[in-house]
């Protein structure tokens, strides 16, 4: 199909028509309710020949892409903030009974108080869940991660769901242009479900049902298995797409400008094009600054993390969302990932856009500058405004 | 790179405004990045829209804050709405209005530009006479006043319009043609510090929802006819918003201010002696003034 000026809820749709989904089931809420309006479109005309299911919740929506997805058919579903919140419970499930769903994620703000801007605690609040966990950059990158979501998700050696997030607004309703591939091309790349080991109608098996302490403590430990081959595979899937599209998207901790540099923000989603441009105007005034966007929050980059860390003096962790820990989500895991590393730079824990507050130029010129001048032991919040006068509720 | 932010109110299409100038620009061989900003998304309250054009990919995903040109769908929203904020120094201002462009009431001094889109629209049968869909005449003035996309872009783009692909064309020629530009009459008014408003403990409002002057979102309102009226409370009951109250005999009043005219009231009511009737002229119209 070629460039066309699209929005990041239509990269995810035209990813799921051109994985030829067979099952979609969703319940709409903004900001995510045009991915599925059009894939229903694409249904309607044809274009997919996919079973559409409306339901009354998010949670039978995941719940009946995951029964989909055991008797071995391709499912896509999408939601956002409080949708993927009440899908929390089979969340769980899908991870542990290995289905490789993939679904789109709207990253919006957690209410109260109700609010539709971008904010990662949605998606924060679901990482231990089981679930591969892409954040993307541009509509680009969200149509690319989903079909490589899809290869990741249903290979042998992985067989777990991968959520693919992008920002509320800044990629969901954000209209670029994006190169669509081709369906050939996709084909070549993603070929049908290797639908081995699910459920078969009329043998009598059963999935997910009861078990004793040491069945269970040994299922945990295949779903932690599985999380940990999917770098190795990741890499190879990147590399057959790049391949075939010319396009890679960096691995899971993608690198900017940090070869030489004593300072490195760590960002995820939107916020890492605005720093990228911080970057560019701080090297032409002389700073050894560099950028890593997180573009895989589960499995964690650990191993990558370390490897960056050797040549850096002070690094900062971006988060866009507050949760309920010493620092953010991501410079918690940061801090946790170097702990044992053998050169341990500084790690300063900023929080910034919550609830779809900008991440201007500006407020990540004062971050790279909070860096410089030594970082902060305790997260520091940085786009919060002093209050006109105390309030009495 | 040339950035644009248009405001408008939800159902007078400043959204599709913008995706429909950033494929326009694509028509020309730009990178465009076009995106809202939703606070309410209710037919009636104000919409922000940004746009950005450029030569190459686009190393921001911000807001707009300080815009070259700024787009004003309805000139109501210039007294709401701070909607020259951050204008560039010699940036423009483009606005719906049968007013020559010195008629415009500027809190900076600015180029402003004036195009009657709401007599295109009207003129073209684009919308209802109560809402006129005015974006690709205010398009088509935009391409005339500024030149960041040709004529030609804007009427290509139009094929990503959902009605009246011809008329819209149409519309989009007339408001390149009828355009006006100039200075607007400047009003200075002071500007203060940003900061957070005091807020109580946990996100209580201060007031109940029934104050807040919401009706400018209806198009249509209710009209009961107590004569039929079983004092049943249905309609109070049934009102998602508290936009009906009792009077000391048990008969429903509508509260006019507040009402958003979605009807549910007349649907439930079981003698169905609510009648929804068009709110034509209500606040003066649309864009009109
Ligand atoms: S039209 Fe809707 S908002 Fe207005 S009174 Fe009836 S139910 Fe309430
Ligand atoms: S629902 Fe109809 S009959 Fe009942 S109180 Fe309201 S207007 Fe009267």
């Amino acid at each position: 199909m070629g460039r066309q000026v699209i929005s990041g809820n239509a990269a995810q749709a035209h990813a799921a028509r051109l994985a030829r989904v067979q099952v979609v089931s969703a319940y709409p809420i903004t900001p995510q309710t045009t991915i599925v309006e059009t894939i229903a479109d694409f249904v309607a005309s044809g274009e997919l020949p996919a079973q559409y299911v409306k339901v009354e919740s998010e949670h039978s929506a995941l719940q009946c892409v995951l029964s989909a997805s055991a008797l071995g058919a391709r499912t896509y579903t999408a939601t956002s903030s409080q949708g993927l919140l009440l899908m929390h419970e089979v969340l769980h499930w899908a991870a542990g009974m290995r289905a490789p769903i993939v679904m789109g994620v709207v990253n919006r703000a957690v209410a109260p108080p109700w609010s539709l801007g971008s904010d990662h605690a949605d998606t924060m609040s679901q990482r231990d869940t089981g679930w591969i966990q892409f954040y993307a950059e541009s509509n680009q990158e969200v149509l690319d991660t989903v079909l490589l979501a899809y290869r990741l998700a249903e290979d042998p050696a992985v067989r777990l769901p991968a959520m693919v997030a992008e920002d509320a607004f800044y990629l969901s309703h954000t209209f670029e242009p994006v190169e669509i591939p081709s369906a050939g091309e996709v084909d070549r790349f993603l070929p049908p479900r290797d639908a081995r080991a699910v459920l078969v109608p009329g043998r009598g098996l059963r999935l997910g049902s009861f078990t004793g302490p040491v069945e269970y403590v040994q299922f945990r430990r295949q779903v932690a298995d599985a999380m940990e081959r999917v770098p190795a595979v990741l890499r190879n899937v990147e590399r057959e797409f790049e391949e075939i599209t010319h396009r890679h998207h960096g691995g899971p901790l993608s690198t900017y400008r940090t070869d030489d540099a004593d300072t490195v923000l760590v960002t995820m989603g939107t916020a890492t094009t605005t720093a990228r441009g911080v970057v560019d105007q701080l090297r032409a005034e002389g700073h050894r600054v560099g950028l890593a966007k997180l573009r895989v929050f589960r499995p964690f980059p650990a191993e990558e993390l370390r490897a960056l860390a050797d040549s850096v003096g002070r690094m900062g962790v971006l988060d866009r969302s507050f949760t309920f820990g010493e620092h953010g989500a991501a410079a918690t895991e940061v801090r946790g990932a170097l702990y044992g590393a053998p050169r341990r730079p500084s790690v300063s824990s900023y929080l910034g856009g919550l609830g779809g507050r900008d991440i201007t130029p500006g407020l990540v010129r004062k971050v790279y500058r909070s860096l410089e001048s030594g970082g902060s032991e305790l997260p520091t919040w940085v786009d919060l405004l002093p209050e006109e006068a105390p309030a009495h509720g | 790179m040339l950035e644009v932010r248009f405001h408008g109110r939800g159902g007078q299409g400043a959204v599709l405004a913008s995706e429909l100038l950033a494929h326009a620009a694509f028509l020309d061989g730009k990178w465009p990045q076009s995106f809202p900003f939703f606070g309410v998304e209710r037919r009636g309250a104000p919409v922000t829209a940004y746009v950005r054009i450029d030569d190459r990919p686009i190393a921001l995903r911000t807001s707009i804050t300080v815009p070259d040109v700024v787009v004003v769908l309805e000139t109501g929203l210039l007294r709401t709405v701070p909607v020259t904020d951050g204008l560039r120094e010699g940036g423009l201002l483009l606005v719906n209005s049968a007013l020559p462009p010195e008629l415009i009431e500027v809190p900076i001094p600015v180029r402003t530009a004036t195009v009657d889109a709401t007599g295109i629209a009207r003129a073209r049968g684009l919308g209802s006479p109560t809402m006129p869909i005015v974006n690709t005449a205010m398009l088509g003035a935009l391409a005339r006043a500024t030149g960041v996309v040709s004529l030609d872009a804007v009427r290509g783009s139009i094929v990503h319009v959902p009605a009246k692909p011809r008329e819209n064309r149409e519309a989009a020629a007339d408001g390149f043609a009828a355009v006006r530009s100039g200075e607007g009459r400047h009003l200075p008014v002071a500007r203060r510090a940003e900061r957070a408003p005091p807020l109580p403990e946990g996100p209580i409002a201060a007031v109940p929802s029934s104050t807040l002057v919401t009706s400018s979102w209806r198009t249509l309102r209710p009209v009961i006819r107590l004569e039929k009226c079983t004092r049943c409370n249905f309609c109070w009951k049934y009102c998602p918003d508290d936009a009906i109250e009792l009077d000391p005999s048990g008969f429903p009043v509508i509260r006019e201010a507040h009402c958003k005219g979605c009807g549910i009231c007349a649907a439930e009511c079981p003698p169905k002696t609510i009648e929804m009737v068009l709110d034509a002229g209500a606040r003066g119209g649309w864009g009109v003034r």
